[in-house]
């Protein structure tokens, strides 16, 4: 059924278990908030009443202070509410760590579109198509402005960065079609910036993948850039030029000559293509000339995949190739 | 003027108040409110310098190195003169010695206006050397190295707002010298140059913060 | 009773009708009596009649706003009319009426007032504060209305200083320069209730009206200086890419987020904290009865105004900052709740056995604390990790601002200016326009911004143009809801003003409360009292009913 399709929704789908026991916390926390507020609000109107100017009343009061009652009223809701707060922010610990085995997507913003792009190359405008019951994540980038991938099916949304990859995960249950938006406000058209979300079987996404134009991972192609863009001309093993193999990089540290090390992960990738003279590597001269400016966006999505790719395929050496790739201060 | 001798010494009673102690205390803390804003108006700007040469420790120091270490320290030596002078200009404006006030309060004004004439040279040797990032038609001698680029502009931001600072604070100094000269200023405005005083320290206090996080840290 | 305390009121009270001094409305009447003028009171005068002029800009365009949501195509305004529409109700809303509003009219006119003062300690700086402030507004406001801006009133970056192609330069340095305006008043508070307090006025004899706007004006002080900086900046990498938020130069757009919501996040307490005054004096006065808590309340001020600075990061669950961050922000959030709680708690205690009158200020009083508990709870709600990274940027968000910056501020601002007119005019209003007035606001203002909560639950962002068909039933709800809400409006608006030719005259006090302001005649004379009031009583000194029979 088409989000559209429902004249007046009041609730939205939840499409996922995080998205069901997101609403169980609302709700749980609407009770408690009822609870504390009614009474004030009945007794605030009952006093308005009972106590008009004129009424038969008793008015007798000594009282004008009462430290333990308002100790009581500043501890008791505060220590109330901290439940659900300690609730909230397992959840969002949940939300901050995707299972390994979780499909990945990738997604780029842009003014005022999205293209997703899935691990066998695939890529779509705007629309994204899943699997059912396969953690999904997405990791995005923006090519221009602040952008936010929100999913209200899924009650998760994160914002797209520029020059940073962030990244969402969720784990549907429920095949069927939801909304995707960009919740972050970035110009002219950002409420145009949306799209449908379709949860499908297993099988049927396997043919949706078939039919959805190219067959080239995402891998691969980072693989053909590598040579395209000259990288394989220095990184290869074999190349004259001494620079650190990326094999095995991936996901492992780095030493920096500054001290201490950098996890390798996406950014780290990104940044060093771009920006090769910062955050010096330690053992090695730096040569590498910067990309910025001729890599576009989609084509470093590529690129990281494929060093990404090269850094799981050697696991077994990925020791090796990183120490080698830093211990090694021998010069050729 | 007329004669060498003291003058008395005093405030003119402002309408609102009930008495010259509550205006002088009035003044005075308003002046220090005032320099406690000032104050975290830089720091903005002192925190974005700290942020950058976390992030980008190589490129700043690169940067920094440009710098003209001893034109900076220079001035914080002229500076901490000024300071003095103008610590002297106010003893004497207690006392009511209005002609060694002003001559004192003319001193404080030159060393500022030297300090503004080394900074101006500074500005004109990073013009030279390419130094310059924010203007786009010339070239800039660290090309390539964009965080660098960065801290070089916020080092324009940072002095030039300083520098905006002791243009003002020189330009109110000469306003006030003149004022001050007349006849029985000080009886009426003494505290007036108490609180200017508070401004001309501050000016000082912000370029020793300035000096240390631009110039000395990164190199 | 002291025979002192008795000379404040003879003062104040036995006044003969014949040879009085002339009021601060009537002493002078030429335009440049006005425009130059010196005296708090007139300067208050100034400051109300700009920002209602900025309030109706920004309710105008809201109304516009409204008006377009109510199909879900978008076909009434082009986008970027759209989105100039809300960057203009946002800037002008918040920059030029919100946070000004209570402290620059009703404070103004009543700080030296309540603590017995003739004046502000510097007296032409408050005139420079509204010539600064008119100056960086109207300046603003041109640009917003001739060339048009399209950031929203939170200029991020890098979509202000790089992406958006509309007049973001000008905007920007006139909204610093109304912050310089802000500045200057906060000093002045500062200054004049640390040093103009009238003999036997001690720090726990002053009003928490007082209280609140020592409380803001420090807010004003500490946090203005870095939203000016960061505004600097972000104009210095439009003009000259200097690259500070600029990730192509190895910049941060999110820094431009930290900067500015360390500011304007305790902006919103600027907002708030005034209300919480305001309703702290009307509460008493129309219960006859002392305010509960006095102490706490006053602790609980002070305490808001510190916390509020701890806070900024809960506008961040979503932008990547680090889980850990995120996590502390989340609880200091929840306690931000605490002081909040404290004072809506007092409220009600101090109804309770009262001698109630339900006259305008009081329905806006009982309003404001109905609005700004739902606010304030679903503010709870938004500081909850997992539920924020649903409602984030949605309309939820929306209905919570409102509901405690209309519900707060604005409710508050009504229900004191209702409360005071007698003071500030000579005037009385007609009590029973205004309690028809205030019942529509309320009831108007919920009907606009409750299906707003539901709404952002559902999943519809923020700042969007055209909508699915499925929210538009909500939405066309929510607009009925606005035209309600400004028929409200227009009632106090034109009552208000008529009472000034025709409202009956009001005596020294006509609501038979305490406290200072009111032991001087209606209006004021220039200096406020004719000799120096003594203060030897304690705040709120309504009466305490003791039991008969003991």
């Amino acid at each position: 059924m088409n989000p559209s399709d429902y004249p007046l929704a009041l609730w939205p789908p939840a499409a996922s278990v995080s998205a069901a026991s997101t609403d169980h916390l609302i709700i749980s926390f609407t009770v408690l908030t009822l609870f504390l507020t009614v009474p004030i609000f009945i007794a605030i109107t009952f006093f308005a009443f009972y106590y008009r100017e004129g009424t038969k009343a008793n008015r007798d009061h000594l009282n004008i202070r009462d430290s333990r009652l308002e100790m009581a009223w500043m501890i008791i809701p505060f220590v109330l509410t901290l439940f659900f707060f300690v609730w909230g922010a397992q959840m969002f610990h949940t939300h901050k760590h995707a299972p390994a085995n979780a499909m990945e997507i990738s997604a780029i913003g842009r003014q005022w579109m999205w293209k997703f792009q899935h691990p066998g190359g695939q890529w779509e405008i705007n629309d994204l198509h899943v699997p059912v019951g396969q953690p999904i994540i997405v990791n995005m980038i923006s090519q221009d402005v602040i952008h936010a991938l929100y999913i209200p099916a899924m009650r998760i949304q994160m914002e797209t960065l520029p020059g940073r990859y962030t990244s969402l995960w969720f784990n549907s249950d429920r095949p069927g079609v939801y909304r995707l938006f960009c919740s972050e406000y970035c110009g002219t058209d950002h409420s145009a910036m949306d799209g449908l979300l379709t949860v499908m079987e297993p099988a049927a996404y396997a043919q949706w993948l078939s039919h959805a134009g190219t067959s080239t991972s995402l891998a691969a192609a980072g693989k053909a850039l590598f040579s395209t863009y000259g990288c394989s001309g220095c990184h290869a093993a074999g190349s004259n030029v001494r620079a650190p193999s990326l094999a095995g990089l991936y996901g492992n540290p780095v030493p920096m000559q500054a001290g201490g090390t950098v996890l390798a992960d996406d950014s780290y990738l990104r940044d060093k293509i771009l920006n090769p003279d910062g955050n010096l590597i330690a053992g090695y001269k730096q040569v590498m000339p910067s990309f910025k400016g001729v890599i576009a966006e989609d084509d470093l999505v590529r690129l990281v995949a494929y060093i990404k790719s090269i850094g799981q395929q050697s696991a077994s050496i990925g020791g090796d190739a990183g120490s080698g790739g830093t211990a090694g201060s021998v010069t050729r | 003027m007329s004669a060498v001798g003291v003058s008395p010494v005093g405030v003119e009673l402002r309408e609102q108040f009930n008495n010259t102690a509550q205006q002088r205390h009035a003044a005075t803390m308003g002046m220090f409110i005032w320099l406690i804003t000032e104050l975290l108006l830089f720091a903005g700007l002192f925190l974005v310098a700290l942020i950058l040469r976390i992030t980008h420790p190589a490129s700043v120091t690169a940067a920094a190195k440009h710098f003209k270490f001893w034109i900076g320290a220079t001035n914080t030596a002229i500076l901490i003169c000024s300071s003095l002078t103008m610590s002297g200009a106010i003893e004497l404006s207690r006392l009511g010695w209005q002609r060694g006030m002003v001559r004192f309060m003319l001193a404080t004004a030159s060393l500022g206006s030297l300090f503004i004439v080394l900074k101006g040279y500074e500005y004109v040797v990073d013009w030279q050397e390419h130094m310059v990032p924010f203007f786009l038609d010339r070239s800039y001698a660290l090309a390539g190295d964009s965080a660098s680029e960065l801290f070089v502009n916020l080092y324009f931001a940072t002095t030039g707002l300083h520098g905006l600072h002791l243009i003002t604070g020189v330009s109110i100094l000469l306003v006030l010298t003149r004022q001050a000269a007349a006849p029985g200023y000080l009886q009426r405005h003494q505290n007036r140059i108490e609180i200017y005083g508070l401004y001309w320290h501050f000016i000082d206090l912000i370029w020793i913060i300035v000096f240390p996080i631009l110039y000395v840290l990164n190199r | 009773m002291s025979p002192l305390d008795s000379t404040i009121r003879d003062a104040a009270t036995a006044q003969p009708t014949i040879g009085r001094p002339k009021d601060y409305l009537h002493e002078k009447s030429t335009l440049a009596s006005w425009f130059f003028t010196i005296d708090h009171k007139r300067i208050a005068l100034l400051y109300l009649a700009s920002i209602t002029g900025f309030f109706v800009i920004g309710a105008f365009a809201a109304g516009l706003i409204r008006l377009a949501l109510v199909v879900p195509n978008g076909q009434i305004f082009s986008n970027d009319t759209y989105n100039k529409l809300f960057t203009i109700h946002g800037v002008v809303m918040v920059w030029f009426y919100m946070i000004p509003s209570i402290p620059t009219t009703l404070g103004n006119f009543l700080i030296p007032l309540m603590i017995g003062a003739k004046d502000l300690a510097f007296p032409k700086l408050n005139l420079t504060s509204w010539y600064i402030f008119m100056g960086g507004s109207l300046f603003t406001l041109f640009t917003v209305l001739v060339g048009g801006v399209d950031t929203g009133w939170t200029f991020y970056a890098p979509f202000s200083t790089t992406f958006s192609n509309t007049w973001v330069i000008p905007a920007l340095i006139g909204v610093i320069i109304v912050g310089f305006s802000s500045i200057l008043t906060g000093l002045n508070f500062v200054v004049t209730i640390h040093t103009m307090r009238a003999p036997g006025m001690t720090w726990f004899r002053m009003p928490i009206f007082v209280w609140t706007h020592y409380a803001v004006s420090l807010i004003f002080l500490l946090a203005t200086p870095v939203i000016t900086i960061a505004l600097s900046l972000l104009v210095l990498e439009r003009g000259f890419g200097i690259g500070v938020f600029d990730p192509a130069l190895g910049g941060d757009p999110v820094l431009f987020e930290h900067l500015f919501w360390f500011y304007s996040h305790p902006a919103v307490y600027i907002m708030v904290l005034p209300g919480m005054g305001v309703i702290s004096e009307i509460v008493p006065a129309f219960s006859q009865k002392k305010l509960f808590g006095y102490r706490f309340i006053a602790y609980a001020s002070i305490s808001l105004a510190s916390l509020t600075f701890f806070v900024w990061g809960h506008h961040m669950f979503v932008n990547g900052q680090s889980e850990m961050a995120s996590i502390s922000f989340s609880v200091l959030s929840f306690a931000v709740a605490v002081p909040s709680a404290v004072k809506v708690y007092n409220w009600t205690a101090t109804i309770y056995r009262g001698s109630l009158r339900l006259d305008t200020p009081m329905l806006y009083a009982m309003g404001y604390i109905g609005l700004f508990v739902i606010g304030g709870l679903t503010g709870l709600f938004l500081a909850t990790l997992s539920i924020d990274e649903h409602v984030h940027d949605t309309y939820f968000v929306v209905a919570h601002f409102h509901y405690i910056m209309v519900g707060g501020t604005v409710l508050a601002f009504l229900g004191g200016l209702h409360f005071w007119w007698p003071k500030m005019t000579g005037r009385m209003y007609n009590e029973a326009w205004g309690r028809v007035g205030a019942l529509l606001i309320f009831l108007g203002f919920n009907v606009t911004f409750f299906p707003q909560f539901l709404l952002g639950y559902l999943g519809m962002p923020r700042r969007y143009h055209q909508y699915p068909p499925e929210f538009q039933l909500l939405n066309i709800l929510s607009s009925a809801g606005s035209t309600i809400l400004a028929v409200g409006y227009f009632f106090p608006m034109i009552y208000l003003v008529w009472s000034l030719w025709f409202g009956k005259r009001a005596s020294a006090n006509p609501w038979e409360a305490k406290g200072l302001e009111w032991s001087t005649s209606s209006p004021p004379p220039t200096h406020n009292f004719l000799a120096e009031p003594v203060v030897d009583f304690e705040p709120y000194d309504y009466p305490i009913k003791a039991r008969e029979r003991v």
